[in-house]
């Protein structure tokens, strides 16, 4: 029998293509999306093709499975983390992913997401964030700015948006990353450690729809500007950014402090130093937050990332000490079991 | 549109809404036929005695699993709240309901059709048979995405069809008394016991009436028709406003008579025996 590494060698990125014709808008992040996947899967998957699942539920995002040559189900409005949920508890050998989208996450799916994060249900959740509902020709989605003028909003919206990195980390999950449609390096290095998690991973992507919300994150994305608005977290290191890597973020007690490493006043030795393992939530909370204020860079990378007992394990360890104590199920027993008589 | 199987059971209590939580009413029919966008047929089948739970819940499963359908299984909070001494089955005697999962990777394909139009069942794990399935429909055989309009109308029709193939799964609608005659009290579901009560106390006091209860009402039992026109009358007791007499009036058109009372409360034999009286006029409809 092949063992798992040449098993992994064996396929390319096209055993995970599908046969089916790709039907995003040209010029769509999402294609870039597939791209990324289907080239960091070879490396990462270290079972067979058959063990790996795309779960997702409405949207352009959730297009996705259909364009895996894996096993994959398109569900409903929302409902992806749960449909995923189901597939690892029923069959824990299974690598179950999930394509999804801020409308499809974060508004009617918004409780799923929640509640899967605090279990810790084993799935990976690629959110496909393009802070517009695309598919239904864009009206203002939970992760639209405030003051957005959309069709649903034509004298601009008035609520505040979700901050997903922030609602998975408040939620307990136990890994959140975010990455750039437009940066595929940094995207697959993403998909990869998302791969590698396990346990509930989050991999946040900024995500231009070209059609109803172009632009939405070109500042992060253009080559004169990106450099002063991305902060690429790497763990261990200090947090510097900027063109001529002159800036970095100091932490005065919870407050970051943007400063400027070149005129001899701050050095790296001052600056934050990324830990992605920190045992508190508290510093990725931070980094969440980080871009709120104008002087900010947006920060790509690995927020957090712990471990802890995954719902498909605890479902699958109380089951096997259950039976170890009490034997495995026996149907007669049970239906003659409690409250029962013979009547001669 | 997935086509797989699935158990939904609806403890029926007073609606809309909140409603009344804890008391029974027999006012989902209705939404379990009907309620859905599309043309979307499921199995419906209904319990009649807190016993009866136990065994249609099993066929519930069954039917569920050798269609490759959702099934609705109808019971209230009457049946959920009553209790009846029965004979526990050995589970010897039980229906054997073991799935066969497709793992055979030659020929195929999601959508093709066996013999009971139920398309095969390869679960994610088994090598070579990696496919999606999902809400958009589905090309015949192929299952990949399908606008074809040809095609959705051949789905459409065969998705009705494998429902209505059910019906030479199921059971004949049974009479208790006279197979014919004047009238034929039909029921489902909970109020099974308390029209049998009245229909006995109607024959004691000397009228020919008969009761047939319907446990499968998606599809009907095949000779159903042929049951309800062999009486002048039916009636139909329901604790809704009419909901299996507007489908049996659809289906058949026939005319039939109604008692409805939607308190919150099973009916009384007295409502029922009071109604079959009065539609006997006293004297057998003479």
């Amino acid at each position: 029998m092949a063992n798992n590494a040449e098993v992994a060698q064996k396929y390319t990125a096209k055993d995970f293509t599908s046969d089916q014709d790709v039907r995003w808008c040209p010029g769509c992040g999402d294609y870039s999306i597939l791209a990324q996947v289907q080239r960091s899967f070879p490396e990462l998957i270290e079972t067979n093709k058959e063990k790996i699942v795309w779960i997702s539920g409405i949207g352009c995002s959730s297009r996705f499975p259909y364009y895996m040559n894996t096993y994959g189900f398109h569900g409903i409005h929302g409902r992806a983390p749960i449909i995923a949920s189901g597939v690892k508890v029923a069959n824990p050998d299974l690598s179950v992913w999930v394509a999804t989208g801020d409308g499809d996450l974060l508004s009617i799916g918004g409780n799923h997401f929640i509640h899967a994060c605090r279990k810790n249900v084993d799935i990976k959740v690629l959110l496909f964030n393009n802070r517009i509902y695309g598919l239904t020709k864009g009206q203002y989605s939970p992760t639209s700015e405030k003051g957005k003028v959309t069709k649903t909003t034509p004298f601009g919206s008035v609520d505040y948006p979700f901050n997903p990195a922030s609602l998975a980390l408040g939620s307990d999950a136990t890994f959140v990353a975010r990455s750039i449609d437009r940066n595929p390096k940094h995207l697959q290095e993403m998909i990869k450690r998302v791969g590698k998690h396990k346990g509930l991973a989050l991999l946040e992507i900024y995500q231009n729809c070209n059609i109803f919300n172009d632009g939405a994150f070109s500042i992060l994305t253009e080559k004169v500007t990106k450099d002063d608005h991305v902060l690429i977290l790497e763990h261990g290191k200090p947090m510097v950014f900027g063109k001529n890597l002159d800036k970095g973020i100091k932490l005065d007690g919870p407050h970051p402090v943007v400063v400027d490493i070149s005129n001899g006043k701050y050095s790296k030795d001052d600056l934050w130093v990324h830990d992605e393992f920190a045992d508190t939530p508290i510093h990725a909370m931070i980094l969440a937050h980080l871009d709120e204020r104008p002087e900010f860079p947006t920060p790509i990378g690995v927020f957090r990332q712990y471990f802890k007992q995954t719902y498909d394990e605890g479902i699958r360890d109380q089951i096997n000490k259950i039976v170890e104590k009490k034997g495995k199920g026996d149907l007669e027993k049970v239906v003659f079991g409690g409250n029962t008589w013979e009547v001669n | 549109m997935t086509e797989l199987p699935l158990v939904i059971i609806d403890v029926q209590r007073g609606g809309p809404s909140t409603g009344l939580p804890t008391k029974t009413e027999q006012a989902d029919l209705l939404q379990a036929m009907f309620g859905r966008n599309g043309e979307a047929p499921v199995c419906v089948i209904a319990a009649r005695t807190p016993r009866d739970c136990f065994y249609m819940a099993i066929e519930a499963a069954r039917l569920a699993l050798k269609y490759m359908t959702p099934v609705i299984l109808l019971t209230d909070g009457y049946l959920a709240n009553g209790s009846e001494p029965w004979r526990i089955p050995n589970i010897s005697e039980l229906p054997d309901i073991t799935v066969k999962f497709q793992t055979d990777p030659k020929d195929f394909h999601p959508y093709t059709r066996d013999n009971n139009l139920a398309r095969p069942w390869a679960v994610p794990g088994t090598p070579g048979l990696e496919h999606r399935i999902g809400g958009l429909e589905k090309s015949d055989i192929y299952g990949n995405v399908s606008y074809d309009p040809e095609n959705h109308d051949k789905m459409v029709k065969l998705r009705t069809e494998k429902i209505k193939r059910m019906v030479n799964d199921i059971p004949d609608l049974k009479v208790d008394g006279e197979e014919k005659g004047e009238l034929l009290v039909l029921g489902w579901g909970s109020t099974y016991g308390t029209i049998k009560d009245a229909v006995i106390k109607a024959r004691h006091n000397g009228l020919i009436v008969s009761q047939a209860h319907l446990r499968y009402l998606n599809p009907l039992p095949k000779n159903t028709e042929s049951v309800l026109k062999s009486f002048k009358k039916v009636l139909i007791p329901e604790i809704n406003l009419g909901q299996l007499a507007r489908l049996i009036r659809s289906e058949y058109l026939i005319p039939v008579e109604q008692l409805n009372l939607v308190r919150g409360l099973p009916f009384k034999v007295n409502d029922i025996l009071a109604k079959i009286t009065e539609l006997l006029g006293g004297g057998n409809g003479k």
